[in-house]
């Protein structure tokens, strides 16, 4: 038997073993394809829903509540150079050194995250966290600076 | 006898001595122990929270649906048993093959996130949102893990390890 046919069958019982282990513990553990399909599980267990995606006319209807507080998921540097007016700066990279953002922030408030836009993920990861901090109101304005910019919306640079 | 010819030959002095390196045990179990130890604990924090792992393969954005979860439930049970194969030296050249393509493929994939401008964390060793943003430095990274599995896909080499030690003990009960 030449190497490739040894290290090919070797392969795929590896694979099958995964298979059967991957599928087996995540089932006895009820985690990931058999978790709840309603809930969401953390890795300490917690059950926290997903952060609800927002279009811009509700981001823009709850910026002029001002009731809501917007939070900026990129990096100081892009916070800077330019970002909602009156937003927060919290850098997704920077959310555990930065408890102290986060212990400020109103727990009675919608808290609105967003980032660049469509190509960037960090207003969604960001919103997963501060769900997973005991904030019950958070909403990810997805389509995020580029789309507030383009529409002419209040802007700043750093306060 | 084909490390007394290759002493013996006149020239290609570089090539042999390279040749003699890769063919080193010590060289081969260092670089089965390295792959294999970051392939556990690779593993670790993906079979802890496949949800997690899910959300970090779905933010490449190639991939989505049901397909994710699966990728999600069984590759880092791949990596977990490559990883236990490389480091106590069994079916080596399956783990290396399939270790090389795993790392192939993710090359790939951050390649790609990194040409569509993605501003995404890589999901390779912690599942943290707020770990490490992908970047060449990661690319580098994989390249070189690629190379590490071809190298002992090709080496011939299974001293000091569980392989050895049963071979030789069913030639020698």
């Amino acid at each position: 038997m030449t190497r490739f046919q040894t290290s090919w069958r070797e392969s795929l019982a590896i694979t099958v073993c995964a298979v059967i282990l991957g599928f087996s513990y995540t089932f006895v553990q009820e985690k990931g394809l058999f978790a709840g399909p309603a809930s969401a599980r953390t890795a300490s267990g917690q059950v926290s829903a997903a952060p609800q995606i927002i279009e811009i006319q509700e981001a823009l209807n709850l910026y002029q509540s001002g009731n809501a507080v917007f939070v900026d998921a990129r990096h100081e540097f892009d916070y800077k150079l330019g970002h909602i007016k009156g937003a927060v700066s919290l850098p997704l990279a920077e959310f555990a050194a930065k408890s102290e953002i986060v212990s400020s922030l109103p727990r009675n408030r919608p808290i609105v995250t967003y980032c660049d836009g469509a190509e960037c993920s960090s207003s969604v990861e960001l919103a997963t966290l501060l769900m997973e901090s005991g904030f019950t109101s958070v909403k990810v304005f997805f389509a995020g600076w580029n789309e507030w910019r383009n529409q002419g919306l209040p802007t700043a640079v750093k306060e | 006898m084909e490390r007394m010819a290759e002493s013996r030959a006149p020239h290609g002095g570089e090539r042999i001595m390279l040749k003699r390196f890769l063919a080193n045990e010590f060289n081969i179990l260092t670089a089965r122990v390295f792959l294999g130890s970051l392939l556990l604990i690779a593993s670790i924090d993906k079979i802890a929270d496949p949800l997690a792992f899910a959300r970090s393969i779905e933010d490449y954005q190639i991939l989505s649906g049901p397909v994710v979860m699966v990728i999600a439930t069984v590759l880092p049970w791949i990596e977990l048993i490559c990883g236990m194969a490389m480091v106590f030296g069994l079916l080596i050249p399956g783990a290396a093959l399939l270790s090389g393509a795993l790392l192939f493929v993710f090359t790939l994939a951050v390649l790609s996130a990194l040409f569509r401008g993605l501003d995404i964390s890589c999901g390779c060793f912690s599942q943290d949102p707020a770990a490490a943003r992908i970047g060449w430095a990661k690319v580098g990274e994989n390249v070189i893990l690629t190379a590490v599995s071809a190298y002992l896909y090709f080496s011939p080499g299974i001293r000091f390890s569980l392989e050895h030690y049963l071979t030789n003990r069913e030639k020698n009960p």
